[in-house]
C-alpha cells in the first residue's frame, strides 16, 4: 500500500484531495459531510467583510460535465461565519478559510478573523472572474497583490495560500508578486459565457461567469507546470479534476495536493474516496511509495 | 435550456395558477425543474402533473413567480431538469399531507387509494380540493375559515394513520417538522419533500443544504428516518447570502 499522505506549507493531509472553494462549503454541516466522504481538507466559500447576496438566479449553466457560474461572491460576511468553521472543525481535519476583499487592510482583517476562528490556513481569492472590484480585478495588479500578501503574512501565523487566475496575460508576474505566500493555488475559473439561442439571450444574470470542470483541466495543468518550473514553490492544483488520472497528472506537473470542486456535480461526494483508492492502486502498480515521489516528476 | 410553450392555464386560488405544457420527458412524482424567464430570473418548481400534459402550479411570491401566474396560453418559458430524487411510491393506501402550495408536488402521487389532508392559512388559499372525492379529503385551515381549525399535525390526532401504508408530506418546514414529530411518535412510514433556498439545482452551491444533505440533489424527498435527528431540519437554515438563521421551532 502506497502512502497517500502529503503536506502543504506544513499542513499534514491524510491524502492529497481537498474540497475546492465555492462548492458545498458555505454550511458547516455540509463541510463535515464532505470530510466524512474522504476529503483530506476543505476550503470554505470565499468570505468578505460584509454580507452579500450575490447575483440572482440563473447563477449556473451546465456545459456538459463542466459548469459556468456567476454566483457573485454571495456570503454571510465574516462576522456571521464563525459557527460554520466551528462546525466543520469538529471533523478534526484542516479547514482553510477563503477570503476576498479589494485592499490589503480588508484582506488582513479577514485573515485575522479566519485564524481566530480556528482555520488552519487562509486562501486568498485573487481570481474570481465575475465580480467588479474583487477577485481578478485585484489579482491582476501585481503591486496590489504584493502589498496584500506582504501585509497579511506580517499579521497572521497560519499559512497563506494565493489562488491565482488564468485570466491574466502573465501569471508568472503575478505569482512572483505573491511569492511571500506559503503556496499557490492554481487555477481559478476561466472567464466565459453562454447564450441560449432560442431565448436569444445570455443565460447567466451576470452575463459573464467562470468556466470550471474538465474543459479547463489542460489549462490548469499548464499553469501548475509552468509556475512550479519557474518558482519551485509549493502548489495546490485545481481545475477539472474528475478522475484519479487527473489528480496524478496535476501532481506530476508539480502540485503537492489538489482540490476538487465541479466534479461533485457529476460524481457526488463519493468522488474523494473513489479517487483516493484508485490513486493508491496506481502508485502500487507504478512503484511510487509516497506522493512526494510523484510531485513534479514530469517537469523537463 | 429547454423551450416550453404554455398550452393551457387554470386558476387554483387567488394568485395561484397551474400552467399545462407538453414536454417529452419522463419525470417522477416529487421531482422538480428550474424555470427561467429571460430578463427576470430562475426559480425551482415542482411538477404538479407528470403525464401528458405536464404542469407546474405557481403561487405568486416574487417577480418570476408573479410573471408565471400572469402567463397566458401560447407564451414561452425555459426550463432545465428534471432534478432531485422524487418520492418512493409504495402500493397500498396512501395519505398526502400538503400545506399551501406544497400540495403541488404531492398531486402526482394521488390514485384511487389516496386520502389527502389539504391545509392552508385560510380558505382562499386551499388548492386541489376538487381533485379528490369528498370522502377522501380532510381540510384544515390555520384560521378555521374552512374544515378543521388548526394545523395538520393537530388534525392527525383525529385520524387513524395506521391504515396507511405510507404518508407523503410537503409544505413549509415548520409544518413538516411538527408532522414529522407526530408521525415519529406514531411509528408511521413517511416521506417529506423539503423546500429551502435553492440556487443551482444540481448539488454544488450549498444554499439548500440541511444537515449535510443537498435538498436539490439528495432530496428534495427525504424519509422520516433521514430527518429524525438531522442537526438542521426544523432548527436552522441558510439564507440567499449563506447566513444561518434559526427557525425557533423547539
Amino acid at each position: 500500500m502506497a502512502d497517500l499522505s502529503t503536506s502543504v506549507a506544513g499542513i499534514r493531509l491524510e491524502n492529497p484531495l481537498m474540497l475546492a472553494s465555492g462548492i458545498l462549503d458555505e454550511n458547516g454541516y455540509t463541510m463535515l459531510d464532505v470530510i466524512a466522504n474522504g476529503a483530506a481538507a476543505v476550503v470554505t466559500k470565499s468570505i468578505g467583510l460584509e454580507e452579500r447576496n450575490g447575483y440572482s438566479a440563473p447563477i449556473i449553466v451546465e456545459y456538459g460535465d463542466s459548469l459556468i457560474n456567476a454566483v457573485g461572491l454571495s456570503n454571510p460576511g465574516i462576522d456571521n461565519f464563525a459557527d460554520e468553521i466551528r462546525i466543520a472543525k469538529k471533523a478534526g481535519r484542516p479547514v482553510i478559510g477563503s477570503i476576498f476583499a479589494s485592499d490589503a487592510e480588508s484582506f488582513t482583517k479577514l485573515g485575522m478573523k479566519m485564524q481566530e476562528y480556528g482555520c488552519d490556513a487562509v486562501e486568498l481569492n485573487l481570481s474570481c472572474p465575475h465580480v467588479k472590484g474583487f477577485g481578478l480585478e485585484v489579482g491582476s495588479d501585481p503591486d496590489l497583490v504584493e502589498e496584500i500578501v506582504t501585509e497579511l503574512k506580517s499579521k497572521i501565523k497560519v499559512p497563506v495560500f494565493a489562488k491565482l487566475s488564468p485570466n491574466v496575460s502573465d501569471m508568472i508576474e503575478i505569482a512572483k508578486a505573491a511569492e511571500k505566500a506559503d503556496a499557490y493555488v492554481l487555477i481559478n475559473t476561466v472567464k466565459a459565457m453562454k447564450i441560449d439561442i432560442r431565448a436569444r439571450s445570455p443565460i447567466l444574470t451576470n452575463v459573464y461567469g467562470g468556466l470550471s470542470g474538465p474543459a479547463i483541466k489542460p489549462v490548469g495543468i499548464r499553469y501548475v507546470y509552468e509556475v512550479k518550473k519557474e518558482t519551485g514553490k509549493e502548489i495546490i492544483g485545481v481545475g477539472g479534476i474528475t478522475t484519479y488520472e487527473d489528480a496524478i497528472e496535476y501532481i506530476m506537473a508539480g502540485a503537492s495536493a489538489v482540490q476538487i470542486g465541479t466534479a461533485l456535480y457529476t460524481k457526488g461526494k463519493s468522488i474523494f474516496r473513489d479517487v483516493a483508492s484508485k490513486m493508491n492502486t496506481f502508485m502500487d502498480d507504478e512503484g511510487f511509495s509516497r506522493i512526494q515521489d510523484m510531485v513534479g516528476v514530469a517537469i523537463r | 435550456m429547454i423551450k416550453i410553450v404554455a398550452e393551457k392555464v387554470r386558476d387554483e386560488a387567488k394568485n395561484v395558477r397551474t400552467i399545462f405544457f407538453r414536454w417529452d420527458q419522463e419525470v417522477r412524482a416529487g421531482q422538480f425543474i428550474m424555470v427561467w424567464l429571460p430578463g427576470l430570473g430562475e426559480i425551482p418548481m415542482s411538477l404538479s402533473y407528470i403525464g401528458t400534459p405536464k404542469a407546474i402550479t405557481v403561487k405568486a411570491y416574487g417577480s418570476v413567480s408573479q410573471a408565471l401566474v400572469d402567463m397566458q396560453p401560447g407564451q414561452e418559458f425555459y426550463i432545465r431538469g428534471p432534478y432531485g430524487n422524487g418520492f418512493q411510491i409504495d402500493p397500498g393506501r396512501k395519505l398526502l399531507i400538503g400545506g399551501g402550495s406544497g400540495m403541488a408536488s404531492l398531486l402526482p402521487i394521488a390514485d384511487s387509494e389516496t386520502d389527502a389532508i389539504i391545509s392552508a392559512k385560510t380558505k382562499d388559499e386551499l388548492i386541489f380540493t376538487d381533485r379528490f372525492p369528498e370522502n377522501r379529503i380532510f381540510i384544515a385551515t390555520d384560521d378555521g375559515s374552512a374544515g378543521f381549525h388548526g394545523f395538520p399535525h393537530e388534525l392527525l390526532d383525529k385520524l387513524d394513520v395506521s391504515v396507511y401504508r405510507k404518508i407523503y408530506v410537503c409544505g413549509p418546514e415548520p409544518m413538516l417538522y411538527r408532522v414529522m414529530q407526530k408521525l415519529s411518535d406514531l411509528n408511521a412510514s413517511a416521506e417529506f419533500s423539503l423546500e429551502r433556498t435553492m440556487k443551482c439545482g444540481i448539488g454544488i452551491c450549498d444554499s439548500c443544504s440541511v444537515g449535510g444533505l443537498q435538498v436539490c440533489k439528495q432530496g428534495p424527498v427525504f424519509t422520516i428516518e433521514q430527518l429524525r435527528g438531522n442537526p438542521e431540519f426544523g432548527i436552522s437554515r441558510t439564507t440567499y447570502s449563506g447566513k444561518r438563521v434559526f427557525l425557533n421551532m423547539k
